[in-house]
């Protein structure tokens, strides 16, 4: 090889990582799910109050924390189980606020192998997830790649997102955000829908497959989350969230509902301080005008359902065992 | 491991600093080592069979070289058929018989059913005893000497560019420079790069993208509305094309970069004008692979009479033959007699569409026939490929009925439109037309090399990032790998 030719080589390689840095850089700081999810690990860092209630789940997080006091909603989007543990353990360990309480979301789609192997965003959830670790659990190397992804490519894939934000800064340009509460389902109402049962079938197919609903794995990191709680003397709140009847009919249609609540059932027996399943899924079933589309409740039903939850929390019925 | 894997982006480099930096009388056992490695990643213990057929056919050959006829040479071809082929039919075919006796079986009302052995299929196996029979054949013909070097040898057969999905290469391109291998050379260096970024840019950016849609409708045969469908197989049609030959666009780019050129596989087939045409694009190196060592060896007897029925048998053994090459089930057997079909029905309607375009003076209107032959040509592959992509034949003919069912077209048509993913997708395909069009016209890596690197290097990164961006990034592997 020439002398100029390695050097040209240098300069190529060089210019190209420079670049990448520039677009990791912009990419990091200013798509809009970074600014959400950044912002929420922010006010959870300037959170002073006592936390009586931590929410943690997927975009089905929808608890208004104006309505329920002394909590504090840290769910993200397309979050799942090994994810929360993760971040759980790690703002337990580097904040040392722990909850009295901590609301988790268990929906059919939680155990299924679609979110089980669903690790988007990685450019935020570096600092959390332990991909090595991970990888080894799931038997999957390319969990690896995430990590590198997310660590030094952030951009790479992720052009919806770039859509999005640039939707967001053209659009709307603030963010609101109440102790982690986002209201940023959008207020279309689903009952207005034209095609109900289509678009309840098209996201049915994107949660759940047919032999794959209770993957090991997520069942594995499920178990470590409550142990994580057991250990902490955190007591766990586990709340199936209402969807719309349209959705739950197309699920049936994938999943057996009861065999994966039965086998759920098995699991927390084992822990003690699982107090309660609050099972909403059906309540709204006559409300499509409480959704936004089949499985997302919008500002309204948001607000709805964290009323009702607020209600249930606070009935004497609900106060369970002593644990500690 | 996968080309579209970080370690391969990895171990890639390290091969080439490795490989330049060594003597080259070792060269040779440096690639071995990592071709034996690289098809390890996958599931290790499925090297020994590699290391079988290299060592069967290896000293079948050298037994064959000592042989002064074609007629004592030939039981040690039939020893090297027997041995890879049963390989083969072991690991590939064996499960398709007995689910297919079992039918039968079943059908019968007999309840007795053969026991079903549930073996992995190995990556790459058809490409590899492909390759390695077609150099039995030749040293049987005598067209090729046998390698006396077991390493140069085994490395023809697993050399890792072209291992898991070809190009099926012949020894006379391959041996030679296997003996002779070359210096680094920065321009094969840049060449090779670039094809494999173009490849990147086929399989993350296009076939990837297009498998989403394509599995979505696919996977659900009962799919009511016929638009899907056919979109769905359009899109399937380029997904294969781009899945395909971007694996072999990286396959030779980094053959290239190590010094060592592999054969072409794809030369734009979605521009034929009929289905012969198409198979002269289309996967030229298996193509040709059964055209010479099985269509040539059926007919041979027949070379004197160009037309002759037992021709067009020939052609419909060699396709069906090219159908099960893809894999152990009906649906690829049908395919290949669909296409066998296809070609039969082409020669003996020659004569008579050349009259009727003589009559109608078509030949003054190339304008109009020559797109017309297109569309047609790529109407009858994509009817074809139904039953490729089909989970069953049931399947297959499920969403064939479906694709006439238009009720509710303007339903699909506004869903079609409101999915930004098969916008972006459609627009994807339209730019790699354009550009292997222009690039056919005027050879635009040429013209990129002539500007000045003020231009080349922003084209060259601008492009790297588009991929970045734009590409799917969850790794997914080669369509072809299942054959």
């Amino acid at each position: 090889m020439s002398r100029k030719f390695a050097i040209r080589l240098f300069l190529f390689a060089a210019s190209l990582l420079v670049v990448n840095f520039i677009l990791d850089q912009t990419y990091r700081h200013l798509a809009f799910f970074n600014i959400l999810n950044n912002s929420v690990d922010k006010q959870f860092l300037e959170y002073e109050d006592t936390l009586k209630y931590l929410v943690m789940g997927n975009s089905h997080d929808c608890i208004d924390t104006r309505i329920l006091e002394h909590s504090f909603n840290y769910g993200s989007p397309s979050e799942n189980y090994a994810q929360t543990y993760y971040k759980l353990r790690r703002v337990m360990q580097t904040t040392h606020k722990i909850p009295e309480n901590l609301i988790l979301f268990i929906d059919m789609s939680c155990f299924g192998k679609k979110i089980s192997n669903r690790f988007d965003y990685s450019s935020y959830w570096v600092k959390y997830v332990d991909y090595g670790e991970l990888a080894r659990i799931k038997h999957d190397n390319n969990l690896l790649v995430n990590w590198f992804g997310g660590r030094f490519c952030s951009y790479a894939g992720n052009y919806k997102e770039i859509q999005l934000t640039l939707l967001y800064l053209i659009k709307i340009g603030h963010m609101e955000l109440y102790r982690g509460y986002h209201p940023h389902r959008d207020f279309r109402n689903f009952a207005l829908n034209e095609d109900k049962t289509k678009e309840a079938r098209r996201k049915a197919e994107l949660y759940f497959s047919k032999d794959d609903y209770f993957d090991p794995d997520m069942v594995l990191y499920f178990e470590r989350l409550l142990q994580l709680c057991l250990d902490n003397h955190i007591r766990v709140i586990l709340v199936r969230i209402p969807v719309t009847k349209e959705f739950w009919d197309e699920a049936l249609k994938i999943v057996p509902a009861d065999t994966i609540y039965q086998r759920v059932d098995s699991i927390i027996r084992r822990y003690p301080n699982v107090t309660r399943v609050l099972d909403y899924h059906d309540l709204y079933f006559g409300h499509p005008d409480y959704f936004f589309d089949p499985d997302h409740l919008n500002p309204k039903g948001s607000d709805s359902i964290t009323t009702v939850l607020k209600r249930d929390l606070n009935t004497p019925m609900f106060h369970g065992p002593e644990l500690y | 491991m996968l080309f579209n894997s970080v370690p391969y982006l990895i171990f890639f480099p390290v091969v080439v600093a490795l490989y330049f930096a060594i003597t080259r009388s070792w060269r040779w056992l440096l690639l071995l080592a990592a071709s034996y490695f690289f098809y390890m990643c996958w599931k290790a213990e499925y090297v020994l069979l590699i290391m079988a057929t290299t060592l069967v056919v290896y000293f079948t050959a050298i037994m064959m070289g000592r042989q002064p006829d074609r007629k004592a040479r030939k039981k040690y071809l039939i020893l090297s058929l027997f041995i890879n082929l049963g390989i083969l039919a072991l690991f590939k075919y064996l499960n398709f018989f007995d689910s297919s006796i079992n039918m039968v079986l079943g059908g019968l009302h007999i309840p007795e059913k053969i026991p079903e052995l549930k073996l992995l299929l190995p990556v790459g196996i058809s490409f590899y005893t492909f390759q390695a029979l077609g150099y039995s054949i030749d040293v049987y013909r005598g067209t090729a000497a046998p390698e006396k070097h077991l390493g140069r040898f085994a490395l023809f057969v697993s050399f890792f560019p072209q291992l898991l999905m070809g190009p099926i290469e012949r020894s006379r391109n391959m041996l030679p420079q296997y003996r002779d291998p070359r210096d680094f050379s920065p321009q094969r260096l840049v060449s090779g790069a670039r094809l494999m970024a173009w490849g990147f840019f086929k399989k993350l950016v296009i076939a990837d993208r297009l498998g989403i849609y394509v599995s979505s409708v696919y996977d659900n045969p009962s799919h009511p509305s016929g638009l899907p469908v056919i979109l769905a197989t359009v899109f399937f049609a380029f997904q294969l094309y781009c899945d395909f030959s971007a694996y072999t666009d990286i396959a030779r780019g980094s053959a290239r970069i190590l010094g060592y050129d592999l054969m072409i596989n794809f030369n734009r087939p979605f521009i034929a004008r009929s289905v012969s045409d198409f198979w002269r694009r289309w996967h030229i190196s298996l193509t040709t692979w059964f055209r010479d060592y099985l269509f040539f060896s059926l007919s041979a007897k027949h070379k004197n009479r160009i037309v002759d029925r037992k021709i067009y048998l020939n052609l419909m053994i060699t396709f069906l033959l090219i159908g099960l090459w893809h894999g152990a089930h009906w649906t690829f057997l049908f395919f290949g007699f669909l296409q066998g079909l296809y070609l039969i029905a082409e020669g003996l309607t020659g004569k008579t569409r050349e009259r009727i375009s003589r009559f109608l003076k078509l030949d003054r209107l190339p304008w109009l026939v020559h797109p017309g032959s297109i569309l047609l040509t790529f109407f009858l592959i994509c009817f074809s490929i139904v039953f490729f992509r089909a989970g069953s034949m049931a399947d297959g003919f499920a969403l064939l009925g479906n694709a006439v069912h238009l009720s509710g077209i303007t339903i699909a048509i506004k869903d079609i439109l409101a999915n930004n993913e098969v916008t972006f997708a459609i627009l994807q395909i339209v730019l790699l037309l354009v550009v292997e069009q222009i690039h056919d016209k005027r050879n635009l890596v040429e013209w990129l090399s002539r500007r000045p690197v003020f231009v080349r290097w922003p084209a060259y990164i601008g492009f790297i990032c588009y991929v970045l961006v734009f590409g799917i990034m969850t790794t997914k592997e080669f369509l072809y790998f299942q054959f």
